[in-house]
């Protein structure tokens, strides 16, 4: 659905009430996602990404409503979002999230997918290019799922995807964002119901720009969500991870970790919150992010936040900014490997704990091949 | 032309000298214990030996078979053939001990226009090697040095002179925080090396694990350089009278 670049953002945002209000948006109005973009909070979470230049790029791309699911499984449905009896709840916080409702107003339409019984097999996300239809995955009590994403694609890219594990649900999530010409821009919103689990693989290279939202909100008693990400951004790429972890429901556990790598004039950024509300007793929250930074211009961003509303809680969180360790690249040189090889083969061991999942031999791969090729254009290094 | 030969070196870390005037020279086929008290210099040596970024020779020449050492960066040296076990081996998480040793067993073939063995092949003789040094080899896939005992690091260091086969093994107080059955594993270890086509630099505090190996000379180094030099027989005399006589 190509349409006409448009003049400016605002003009392009002020378009957007050109067709009848969206039933699931009613937030939606122009003058609501205006404010939103404005807003102190885009402000203060787009920090280290151009939230005008995405917006522009996602009002000049092309729609797409096709179904991004590769294949329909016995027990599970895609019903338009336009087809459904009673408008898809799609809770999220526009102030947060201020591209999520030009994505939804962009896209006038989406999927629900409905699993309503285990598949056989993974729920496999075809990459399409522009902005997909949002989707709505709602993961019945009990159900297992395995979804997986990536290898991505080139090209401006925006996915809005809402995820709902429900009682007892587990879901394992896999991501591989791996296109370095693209300007993406995702959010993935999950919420979780009662002893419903969450594991989420999220692997990354840097891109021209890209920058991924996670936003986890354990809403029922007992829910579980493990978090766990690797990036590399290499040469003058930009990755911006952003992860929100809502503790809404008691003894709630959450878990995030992740590492990046930033080289050459790469630069990596990441937002990790933790929310716990004045009701989440009991929550269990932890969050880490280690950093690796290689070259002198490489640059590395990173801000844990708590908000915690209760005594009865169990949280940690911690950030680090590192180098190669000296002795470590020595006592590879040591056994006969060059100061290249040894780079990659220290950077590529940093990244190895926070890789997992289907995509983990590709990811390694082209996390190798980057590392090899940043270690092989660094200026002279330790000296001899 | 000897494996190596060192004479009147100088070096100093941080700007402090430590060697001073140290010669030395080992053959083929020769194992030479380097023994002295804390601070005398014996893992300075070590570490200018395999050429550590901080340690600066200020005097003095390193002929290793024959060619200038100090010309050549550490990994350049490793290819070469020259292998330093550490005192402290590093931990790299994340990094396997297999991958780690296929690399390095991969870049020495290709320095030396040597065939890189195929993946069975080399697994089949790490895990040969390890299970000889009472390794599990289920070892081999946990990240290098990771986790291990203080014993562990120690054999896995040998297990890589094993697998790397260098010309000259420096061993950096390899004895060290070993128990007596950890100490005979070792030293059966740096036995099975030991050949007429490479030399053996083992640096101690202790004469223990000369009770194992037999050295072909024993050094005594102070004061950044070698004050005595003998047989066996003086490794025994220094454990029975410390080094203090030496002084006098």
């Amino acid at each position: 659905m190509p349409r006409a670049a448009a003049r400016s953002a605002a003009d392009g945002v002020a378009a957007l009430d050109a067709a009848a209000p969206l039933p699931w948006l009613p937030a939606a109005a122009p003058a609501s996602i205006q404010a939103a973009l404005d807003g102190q909070l885009a402000r203060e979470t787009w920090k280290h990404s151009p939230l005008g230049k995405m917006l522009q790029a996602l009002l000049d791309a092309p729609v797409s409503l096709k179904l991004p699911l590769q294949a329909v499984q016995e027990g599970i449905s895609a019903t338009p979002f336009s087809s459904l009896d009673a408008p898809p709840a799609l809770a999220f916080d526009l102030q947060r999230y201020p591209l999520a409702g030009v994505v939804l107003a962009l896209s006038r339409d989406g999927w629900l997918i409905d699993v309503r019984q285990s598949p056989a097999r993974p729920l496999a996300l075809a990459p399409i290019p522009g902005i997909q239809a949002p989707l709505l995955i709602r993961v019945r009590p009990g159900c297992r799922v395995e979804v997986e994403e990536g290898p991505g694609h080139g090209g401006v890219q925006a996915q809005l995807r809402f995820l709902r594990v429900e009682q007892g649900a587990i879901v394992h999530w896999s991501r591989a964002e791996l296109a370095e010409n693209a300007e993406q821009w995702s959010l993935l919103h999950a919420s979780l119901g009662a002893r419903a689990r969450l594991q989420l693989h999220q692997h990354a290279l840097g891109a021209s720009f890209r920058r991924l939202d996670s936003h986890l909100a354990l809403e029922g008693q007992g829910s579980s969500c493990d978090w766990v990400g690797a990036g590399v951004a290499d040469q003058r790429r930009h990755l911006d991870q952003q992860h929100v972890a809502e503790h809404l429901g008691q003894d709630a556990r959450s878990r995030a970790k992740l590492h990046n790598l930033a080289a050459d004039r790469g630069r990596c950024s990441f937002n990790g919150r933790i929310h716990i509300h004045p009701g989440a007793t009991g929550a269990d929250a932890d969050l880490s992010n280690r950093n690796l930074a290689l070259g002198t211009q490489a640059e590395i961003n990173t801000k844990p936040e708590l908000e915690i509303y209760n005594d009865d809680v169990r949280c940690a969180h911690g950030a680090t900014v590192g180098r190669l360790q000296e002795d470590a690249l020595f006592y590879l040189r040591s056994r006969g490997l060059g100061e290249a090889a040894a780079h990659s083969l220290l950077g590529a061991g940093f990244l190895a704990e926070c890789i997992g999942g289907p995509f983990a031999v590709q990811v390694s791969e082209c996390f190798l091949a980057r590392l090899a090729r940043a270690a092989t254009s660094k200026p002279a290094g330790a000296p001899r | 032309m000897s494996l190596l030969e060192i004479d009147d070196l100088h070096a100093e870390a941080d700007g402090k000298a430590i060697l001073q005037g140290l010669s030395l020279t080992l053959e083929d086929g020769q194992v030479h214990a380097l023994m002295g008290p804390n601070g005398s210099g014996k893992s300075t040596l070590a570490n200018v030996l395999a050429g550590r970024p901080g340690y600066q020779v200020t005097r003095g020449d390193i002929a290793f078979k024959g060619e200038d050492l100090g010309a050549l960066a550490p990994e350049e040296r490793a290819r070469a053939g020259l292998f330093m076990a550490f005192q402290y081996p590093v931990e790299i998480p994340g990094v396997s001990n297999m991958e780690f040793l296929k690399a390095a067993v991969d870049s020495r073939a290709a320095a030396q226009g040597g065939e890189q063995p195929s993946a069975v092949a080399f697994m089949q003789r790490a895990r040969r090697l390890a299970a000889s040094l009472d390794l599990d080899p289920e070892f081999l896939k946990r990240g290098v040095n990771e986790g291990f005992s203080g014993g562990e690091k120690k054999r896995n260091e040998i297990l890589q002179m094993l697998m790397l086969e260098p010309r000259l093994a420096v061993l950096d107080e390899t004895d060290s925080g070993l128990d007596i059955d950890a100490l005979r594993t070792v030293a059966e270890g740096i036995n099975r090396f030991r050949r007429e086509d490479n030399g053996m630099l083992l640096i101690t505090h202790y004469q223990r694990l000369l009770n194992h190996v037999q050295p072909d000379r024993v050094h005594v180094l102070a004061e950044g350089r070698i004050v005595e030099s003998g047989d066996g027989d003086l490794a025994r005399a220094l454990e029975e009278r410390g080094y203090a006589w030496l002084r006098d």
